[in-house]
């Protein structure tokens, strides 16, 4: 493919839109987060470091259609790059974008945490893509990351630092493992099968 | 058998069709597990209270509110995904009846699946309760609320067919609806349908029923402005909902009240102290007795002693000791059980040695040794002999304060019973008294 044909590929698959999408994302953390006065107390920002991974990760989730899925399988080269390029490149950038917004503290609700947040919030978006369709990606990580953020106040011990990850401290092993995990899990998902199919009737 | 079936087909209302198939029973599973996740996760916090469960449910609202807008508007884009808007436009019905045939049955699924979790955790709390009651009041509202978030989102995802639509919508409502509850004050808060609530808090009769009618009210002004022929029917609906909202938004702190129950306690009075818990946890008195039992064994026949342990709502009075606080459950108190007894047992130990308000000033060598020996003799600290080994590896200062205090617990400990008795009932006397000469010597 020559640098012609990545370009047109990457406008096939809406990436201007989503880069927009993203840039405006950490426009609004960076906004909550000063909002929040979040360098007074680092504890102020843990609605910034749950909620703004989930919505880069809904943007990144829905940006992994494929506009001609039938013509997309009659492709000579394997596609797993270009689904990985995609979902890494993306996810790398949302990754440098949204700490930004949370400097300092590292090691509760700082940098790190955001990180780990955006890497485990796409995976789990990565995978509903291929089992729900692009559209509708975004509807797991919401419902279980909203879930957890009421229901895990104060657990910070034992297996609720793997299940409860999206709200642990930024230094906390269990919780960096069951987000790689999950990352590493829905990227190869995604690399290996891609979207589900929608078509006009597809995705509900 | 063929005609048979194809009249089952030809009498089944659109309605049921789409109650039956495609998303809306998913959005109201969907519904049903983000819940469950959230009372899975937070179950020490609210089994076996059932004012606990009401709040934790009541408090969810904050979650299923965005995500039954979100899949509203999911709903509300599908004619555009599917690209049947045209075919749908050929139907001999009115645009209102077509757009509530697509949105009512996931609203309805909705509020199902938030009726089912709220259901489920009265179930879960039942076996653990130990007094009050059950407290559906606020459910049914707050199934309603979500309910009508799905007709609401539905017209947004019907005006904004956009892919992002909902996902954004959803976190437009974490957000709104979070700041509006996180807010202190502004007669607004008492609009926002997710307004956190204490577990010792009720409502007024009819805020349920205002609540319903200001959300549902503004759902339906949504929907008849979008869909109904004539678009001023809309104003009926946004007057009642106006209304309902100046009657939240003017009665404000009166729409709560504390709940008469936590002012009560149950005691019993066999032993001395007597030992009272809170009528909401009336059944946990024999295990609280039982946790205290060594205790007030010990303290048998001893004067001058406090009257009782007081749990209810506000601070003990002056012949009173506190009970050690069972709430916020999910800490010492977990489904309807201590989770340490030993440790609840000196925790009353504590607030009986050091009840009232004696200054800091009053308190000299005396208070401080006579207390600790009397601590140490009720209900010993398992960590005393790691205190005792730093303080034998300090300053001589700190070196003989641990003598004195070695040699007041063994004097105390040695004591016939009826001179310990006498000594006890001396020393509760002037620690009443806030009066360190009363203290008999050890």
């Amino acid at each position: 493919m020559t640098s012609n044909g990545h370009l047109l590929h990457a406008r096939s698959r809406g990436l201007p839109a989503s880069l927009a999408a993203l840039a405006g994302t950490t426009g609004f953390a960076v906004w909550a987060a000063a909002r929040l006065d979040g360098f007074l107390d680092p504890d102020r920002r843990v609605p910034v470091v749950a909620l703004a991974p989930l919505l880069a990760a809904a943007v990144i989730g829905v940006s992994l259609r494929s506009p001609s899925e039938e013509l997309d399988g009659t492709a000579v080269r394997p596609w797993w790059p270009r689904r990985l390029t995609q979902l890494a490149g993306l996810t790398a950038l949302s990754a440098a974008l949204l700490p930004l917004a949370v400097l300092g503290h590292p090691e509760v609700f700082g940098p790190p945490a955001m990180i780990r947040n955006t890497l485990g919030c796409t995976g789990v978006t990565a995978a509903a893509a291929v089992l729900l369709g692009a559209r509708l990606s975004w509807l797991p990580a919401f419902g279980y990351v909203s879930a957890v953020y009421l229901g895990s106040a104060g657990a910070h011990s034992g297996a609720a630092t793997v299940w409860a990850w999206p709200m642990q401290p930024g230094t906390q092993p269990g919780a960096w493992a069951a987000a790689l995990g999950a990352f590493t899990v829905g990227g190869a998902l995604y690399a290996v099968r891609g979207a589900r199919p929608e078509g006009p009737r597809g995705g509900g | 058998m063929n005609a048979v079936t194809q009249t089952n087909v030809v009498t089944q209302t659109p309605l049921v069709t789409e109650a039956r198939r495609g998303f809306a029973p998913w959005a109201g599973l969907t519904v049903l597990l983000t819940l469950g996740v959230l009372l899975a996760a937070s179950a020490d916090r609210w089994q076996g209270g059932w004012a606990e469960t009401a709040a934790e449910l009541h408090n969810a609202v904050l979650i299923t509110v965005p995500a039954a807008a979100a899949a509203g508007c999911w709903q509300g884009g599908r004619e555009r995904r599917r690209r049947t808007e045209e075919l749908w436009a050929t139907v001999p019905r009115p645009p209102l009846a077509r757009f509530l045939v697509a949105a009512l049955p996931t609203a309805l699924w909705v509020a199902a699946g938030y009726a089912v979790a709220a259901g489920l955790a009265l179930l879960a709390t039942w076996p653990y309760a130990l007094g009050d009651g059950p407290r559906p009041a606020l459910v049914p509202t707050d199934a309603c609320v979500s309910g009508a978030a799905v007709l609401a989102g539905h017209a947004v995802g019907r005006l904004v067919p956009a892919r992002l639509t909902a996902p954004l919508l959803a976190m437009a409502g974490y957000v709104g609806l979070g700041v509006t509850a996180a807010a202190h004050e502004g007669a607004g808060r008492y609009l926002n349908p997710a307004f956190p609530v204490m577990e010792s808090w009720v409502p007024v009769w009819w805020q349920p029923m205002a609540m319903a009618v200001w959300a549902g009210g503004l759902a339906g002004a949504a929907v008849l402005a979008y869909a109904a022929r004539r678009r001023w029917t809309a104003l009926l609906p946004l007057a009642a909902a106006t209304a309902a909202g100046a009657l939240l938004a003017q009665t404000g702190d009166g729409l709560w009240h504390t709940d008469p129950l936590t002012r009560r306690q149950v005691c019993d009075t066999s032993v001395a102290p007597a030992v009272c818990v809170n009528a909401r946890y009336a059944g946990a008195l024999p295990q609280i007795t039982d946790a205290l039992s060594g205790v007030t064994g010990r303290l048998k026949g001893v004067r001058n002693l406090p009257v009782r342990w007081e749990d209810r709502d506000g601070g003990p009075r002056d012949d009173e000791a506190e009970l050690p606080s069972l709430t916020p459950l999910g800490w010492s108190f977990v489904r309807g059980r201590l989770t340490d007894t030993g440790e609840f047992a000196r925790e009353a130990v504590g607030t009986l040695v050091l009840r009232g308000d004696c200054p800091d000033d009053r308190l000299g060598a005396r208070f401080e040794r006579a207390d600790d020996a009397v601590e140490n003799y009720l209900a010993p600290l398992p960590s005393r002999r790691y205190f005792d080994d730093l303080d034998s590896q300090g300053d001589a200062r700190r070196r003989a304060a641990l003598a004195g205090r070695r040699a007041a617990r063994a004097r105390l400990a040695a004591m016939g019973e009826q001179e310990r008795r006498d000594w006890l009932s001396a020393y509760f006397a002037a620690r009443a008294a806030c009066d360190p000469s009363g203290v008999p010597a050890l």
